[in-house]
């Protein structure tokens, strides 16, 4: 099989599953008990003219077959309904915008340190197996994987806000504050993002410490050539992590008040605010079948054998 | 005659017994030698202690009010109590039953899917296997955390529910796993051999496929339980957790909810957190040395 081929197949198996997300989406807000249809027609935070507009525009009264397709038409014309909490803001513009920025900021940042940590150090714990060196860091790697993302959070916030106040305790910027320059602002934002990186870092560094060390010793043990083989493996892992990523990073922007989708997602929950989840859902799902595709094609690159491998 | 059928039938019996039970004694033999697998072992047992005679050695009923609100820790209430006055000690040891029955259970529900999926797409192949694995494939993509909170907002918050919900969101990795392995031991000798003389598809699924894949199936639920437990950590921290029932997640959202963060209550925050934390730790050691031991292509090597 071609790479071009490859890249074809996985493509069309990411839409098939992007489809597949879609039709859960719609079933899950409409079906589930707890009526969130009903919610959605009744909520009394929406004025009443947005409401009835709302019921057109998603045949929200019309049976549930018609009610599926204005839904897929609705989307593919980027309507994905108006918030409840927000005053119905739409949805989309508040799912795209800073809120996204942030999150992406967030996740990058300590996702590349929590990578190059755990390629560094798995390598060097290979290297020395079985040494005291070697078995501390795998004890301290599985720690850090049983500890609760929210909860080492609060333990950072504790020491470096409360007890010693290096750090902000919430927030991105710090709040009545007008930055003379770009170069101020950013500051303070990174001042902000130090603590919930670190928790994010520390929460990833984990899994791909023990995976790097895994990946390491069974090249040793097959005599295989190190890096090159080495590579493929972590990219596809970079792709399936996106998923947990979201979910840390919903805890993480939860405890430091981080304004990003994680901590929307909270927010919404909160508050029923059903349209912002079933947006953010979806957004989410497709940007992890893309981050996957992405994955499995950069190691279709890099290691010929794995689409062979692949059935 | 029948006499002698029996006494084979028993003997056949007795030998797959004796089979089963020198494998467990092997594979004891080899956990024995992992300090880190025995020490997740103690941890898991003292853990399992504590959450059986938790009413023997708590003061007091978990939910009740029975003292003044924000009391530092003192002789009566060695860990203080929270906001409304309960005791922060008492719910703390009340809190391993549900952290362990969540995750015990949600491991085990899900680990259970997985298996069924994974034995059935890698035994059948064709249309089933397509549709499993696309619908596997839908799974793993969603996004683990608002997938749960979604649905345990839509369900409603009970313990069963969390349950449901960390084990519909949980099975993906053994569907995977089950379904490789399966492929593999489908096309050994013996199988080819069992299909030849007529052997059913569920007889060789009970009898030679499913054993083969138990051990792996069984580390695969061991590090289950620790996600499982965080995951109900997280759920009851961000308010969608039993409200009957006290569990270190609830505690924590009790103290970020009544500010023991900025006031450095540290009593407050630190003692559940490091219970999730001890005790998935306890299965993570677990799981490390059993894929240690169970898998062989790591078993060679010393470390």
């Amino acid at each position: 099989m071609g790479l071009k081929e490859y890249i074809g197949r996985r493509t069309l198996q990411g839409i098939t599953t992007i489809l597949l997300a879609i039709i859960l989406n719609f079933i899950l807000f409409r079906i589930m008990p707890g009526d969130p249809t009903r919610v959605l027609i009744g909520d009394p935070r929406v004025e009443t003219g947005t409401r009835l507009a709302l019921i057109e525009k998603f045949g929200l009264e019309r049976p549930l077959l018609e009610q599926f397709i204005l839904y897929i038409s609705n989307l593919f014309s980027g309507e994905l309904g108006v918030s409840f909490a927000q005053m119905g803001r739409p949805v989309i513009e508040i799912i795209l915008g800073r809120k996204m920025v942030n999150t992406l900021v967030l996740m990058g940042s300590s996702m590349s340190i929590a990578f190059l940590l755990g390629i560094l150090l798995g390598v060097i714990a290979a290297w020395k197996r079985g040494t005291k060196a070697d078995i501390s860091f795998i004890i301290f790697s599985l720690a850090t994987y049983s500890m609760p993302v929210f909860w080492f959070g609060m333990i950072l916030l504790l020491v470096f806000s409360v007890y010693f106040n290096v750090f902000p305790i919430a927030g991105t910027i710090t709040p009545g504050v007008t930055h003379p320059n770009f170069l101020a602002y950013a500051s303070d934002y990174l001042h902000h993002l130090m603590a919930p990186m670190l928790t994010l870092a520390v929460s990833f560094f984990g899994g791909y410490f023990l995976f790097m060390r895994d990946t390491i010793l069974d090249v040793f043990t097959e005599d295989y050539m190190l890096t090159a083989r080495a590579k493929g493996p972590m990219v596809s892992l970079m792709g399936v992590h996106v998923t947990f990523l979201i979910s840390g990073a919903t805890m993480t922007e939860t405890v430091f008040s981080w304004d990003g989708l994680g901590r929307l997602i909270y927010d919404s929950v909160r508050t029923a605010d059903y349209p912002v989840l079933q947006g953010i859902f979806l957004i989410m799902s497709i940007l992890v079948v893309v981050a996957s595709i992405l994955a499995d094609i950069t190691n279709a690159f890099l290691d010929p054998r794995i689409k062979e491998a692949v059935d | 005659m029948t006499q002698d059928s029996h006494v084979t039938t028993g003997s056949l019996l007795r030998e797959r017994l004796d089979v089963q039970v020198r494998r467990l004694k092997g594979f004891w033999s080899f956990y024995r030698g992992s300090r880190i697998g025995m020490l997740g072992l103690f941890i898991i047992i003292g853990f399992i202690i504590v959450a059986i005679v938790a009413p023997l050695i708590t003061p007091y009923d978990p939910r009740a009010l029975v003292g003044t609100p924000f009391q530092p820790p003192m002789g009566e209430h060695p860990l203080g109590t929270d906001q409304v006055g309960r005791d922060i000690y008492s719910q703390l040891i009340w809190g391993s039953r549900v952290s362990l029955m969540v995750g015990l259970l949600a491991s085990a529900f899900g680990v259970a899917i997985g298996t069924v999926i994974g034995l059935v797409s890698g035994y059948f192949r064709g249309p089933p296997d397509s549709i499993l694995m696309r619908i596997t494939d839908l799974f793993i993509t969603l996004p683990g955390l608002p997938m749960m909170l979604i649905l345990a907002a839509l369900l409603g918050r009970s313990m069963w529910n969390i349950i449901f919900v960390i084990a519909i969101t949980g099975w993906t990795g053994t569907a995977k796993m089950v379904r490789s392995q399966t492929l593999s031991i489908k096309e050994r000798p013996y199988v080819e051999a069992a299909r030849s003389v007529g052997a059913r598809d569920r007889h060789i699924i009970m009898r030679h496929i499913l054993p083969n894949v138990f051990p792996l199936v069984f580390a695969n639920a061991i590090v289950g339980i620790v996600d499982a437990i965080l995951a109900e950590s997280g759920l009851s921290f961000l308010g969608l957790g039993d409200p009957t029932k006290p569990s270190w997640g609830q505690l924590l959202r009790y103290a970020n909810e009544a500010g023991a963060l900025a006031t450095g209550r540290w009593w407050f925050i630190i003692p559940p957190g490091l219970c999730i934390m001890l005790v998935a730790i306890g299965f993570a050691f677990s799981s490390y040395s059993l894929d240690q031991i169970l898998n062989p292509r790591l078993r060679k090597r010393r470390w």
